[in-house]
């Protein structure tokens, strides 16, 4: 273990050594983002600006998932209930959403409120159980998983929730200069995300967790509340999934958000994060995220077929990582 | 006769059924066999089916769905577990058309009369079975190209059209497909890609978005469902389209009904799922009650449902 004494360094005093490592993994991320693009650039509207507005606006809810995962995973977790999750949030403020007598702003405030509210619960019930019966989350989000579905189903008896406020649908496709609105929302998320862990005590400690869970105890951090904390940071980033979700496609139900959970842990996996935690950062998965976004969008621009495709799209997914195996082999050197 | 019967039945029920609850066991029972009670159309059968049962009164219905659409077990154990109960009918929406066959081939011999709805058994795996069994249910391919042909009539021959496909392997994807393809043949349609989006909103319009982009003359789409016609519709408003690409898609869900309204949605089908299971409970009890046994395909109403039949 080559980053244990990150458990109790203080933000600030990674050494250039660490840095450069981080560097490098990232700038190989990167190249591999920008190759794709020059491969793809060769089929025709790639690079039209409308394209490029497509694959941000289908990036988003996959990396404001993939933001929440790279915290649990940095702790050596998974979360698999976030597909779930998110479809329950959705419900859950689709109905606040469209309850009558309210006005519209008013509505998608308390909807918004409501779906991060339920994000959080499902976040601290992941992050409780885990922590406090030592159960691998494997289990518990496969649990939580399928607790989360039967309530979405159960809330609104199987119904799609529709016909939200106008404005809201709306703000749903806004673009400035030709990014999508709510794709800039998720990089303030990753904005904020690469600061707390990067930057923050905190952030570090949950870097030490996943290394070696028994050197932070014994480094005196309270473990069992950074696990909760990580899946409640999930949790949260599900609610705002949630509400991007209904404002992308304008409906709200239990059956949405199927396997969202596997396109997240590829999108953290592929940006570099260690599956056993300790290892990987942010700007990462926002690499993956854009990868697999650039990567959908590019072969159906190529006219490959569905089939095809997903072939594709898994051959990547392990390529990504057996680089990745390289890449710490060269920066270990 | 079978009509006398009928009335006959009721009326016994009728007077009989409220002093003495031990009365019921005289009635005939039905399992129904469901598909996947998350997806709101077969919920909404199944709630039809019962509101069937509180109407007729003169049968006791046991409903049995699954946990999700590819739950092919729970149909299979539902199946046995009626064949061990004895009850007099099982109607039947299998998930999958080969699996289901020799449990209802079991139930067949063991008396049972068996009504397949919704999607057909596979042909030839009832004929390896020695299962001879009659199909009731809406044909999908027709309307499809119902669907189709009122996008042919819109947009003229020419017209540059494209296919969102259900889930591949699916039956009714595939007949849909057939019948998108019928009305591409027959409008002289120019369709210049076909691809699934899963039956998924989301997945529809990431998928619709790209094939804009490498299509950006496209006038029309022709979605397999509804669920993805409303992530159709929602990427023609976000590229500034809308009014300029015509939709059609299939089942009639409650939340296209603003979209028909608007004419952001020119046509849908309705093949009228929540009559569905309450029709082939009919048909069953029909063969139960002496009834002659039904044959081949029992095809079932679909309709074309435009802006004009939204108030």
């Amino acid at each position: 273990m080559d980053t244990t004494d990150l458990t109790t360094a203080p933000a600030g005093s990674r050494t250039i050594a660490t840095t450069t490592k981080t560097v490098l993994r990232e700038a190989g991320i990167g190249i591999a983002l920008i190759a794709l693009i020059i491969v793809f650039s060769f089929t025709p509207h790639f690079l039209s600006s409308s394209n490029v507005t497509n694959i941000l606006t289908q990036v988003t809810i996959n990396l404001v998932l993939s933001i929440g995962m790279t915290f649990v995973i940095l702790i050596g977790g998974i979360d698999l209930s976030v597909g779930s999750v998110l479809s329950f949030c959705a419900v859950v403020a689709g109905t606040v959403m469209t309850l009558p007598g309210l006005d519209p702003v008013m509505a998608v405030f308390l909807a918004t409120i409501s779906a991060i509210l339920a994000g959080i619960g499902f976040g601290l019930l992941n992050g409780l159980i885990s922590a406090y019966w030592a159960i691998p989350s494997f289990i518990v989000t496969l649990g939580t998983l399928n607790i989360a579905r039967g309530a979405a189903l159960q809330v609104t008896n199987a119904s799609t929730i529709y016909s939200f406020p106008a404005a809201f649908n709306a703000f749903g496709s806004k673009t400035f200069y030709g990014i999508p609105l709510l794709f800039l929302i998720a990089l303030v998320l990753v904005a904020i995300g690469w600061f707390v862990l990067a930057k923050t005590v905190f952030g570090r400690v949950l870097y030490g967790i996943g290394n070696n869970e028994e050197a932070a105890r014994l480094a005196g951090h309270n473990v069992f509340f950074y696990k909760v904390a990580a899946f409640t940071i999930c949790g949260v980033l599900v609610g705002i999934g949630a509400i991007i979700y209904m404002a992308r496609l304008n409906i709200a139900s239990p059956i949405i958000g199927i396997g969202f959970e596997l396109n997240a842990i590829a999108a953290v996996i592929i940006g570099g994060t260690s599956l056993s935690g300790g290892r990987g950062s942010i700007v990462g998965t926002l690499l993956g995220a854009c990868i697999i976004g650039v990567l959908a969008n590019g072969l159906i621009l190529l006219g490959l077929s569905d089939f095809m495709r997903q072939m594709i799209t898994g051959f990547v997914i392990i390529l990504a990582v057996i680089l990745d195996k390289y890449r710490e082999r060269l920066t270990k050197a | 006769m079978k009509f006398a019967h009928l009335i006959a039945a009721s009326i016994l029920v009728g007077t009989l059924a409220m002093p003495a609850a031990s009365f019921a066991a005289d009635k005939p029972v039905v399992g129904l066999v469901m598909k996947s009670l998350a997806n709101e159309f077969f919920k909404n059968m199944l709630e039809g089916a019962k509101a069937h049962e509180a109407k007729r009164g003169d049968y006791t219905l046991k409903a049995v769905g699954m946990q999700s659409e590819t739950d092919v077990e729970t149909q299979i154990n539902a199946i046995e577990s009626f064949i061990t109960q004895k009850v007099d009918a099982i109607v039947v929406a299998p998930s999958d058309s080969r699996a289901l066959v020799p449990p209802i081939k079991r139930a067949v011999d063991a008396g049972i009369t068996v009504v397949n709805f919704d999607v057909a058994l596979d042909d030839k795996a009832k004929e390896e079975a020695g299962l001879k069994l009659a199909f009731v249910g809406p044909d999908n391919r027709e309307g499809a190209k119902m669907a189709g042909d009122a996008l042919a009539k819109k947009l003229g021959a020419g017209a540059k059209v494209v296919i969102i496909e259900g889930n591949p392997g699916a039956d009714n994807a595939a007949q849909r497909k057939l019948g998108f393809m019928d009305s591409v043949a027959a409008g002289k349609l120019d369709l210049l890609d076909s691809r699934t989006a899963h039956w998924e909103t989301e997945e529809a319009n990431t998928v619709f978005s790209n094939m804009l982009t490498a299509h950006p003359d496209i006038q029309g789409v022709m979605a397999a469902n509804d669920s993805m016609v409303l992530g159709v519709v929602k990427a023609i408003e976000a590229a500034g389209k809308t009014g300029k690409i015509e939709v059609v898609g299939f089942d009639n869900i409650p939340a296209v009904q603003p979209l028909l309204k608007e004419k952001k949605l020119l046509a849908t089908v309705d093949q009228f799922g929540q009559q569905m299971a309450a029709n082939a409970i009919d048909k069953a009890l029909g063969v139960v009650a002496g009834g002659k046994p039904l044959e081949g395909w029992v095809k079932t109403e679909i309709k074309l449902v435009t802006s004009d039949d939204v108030k």
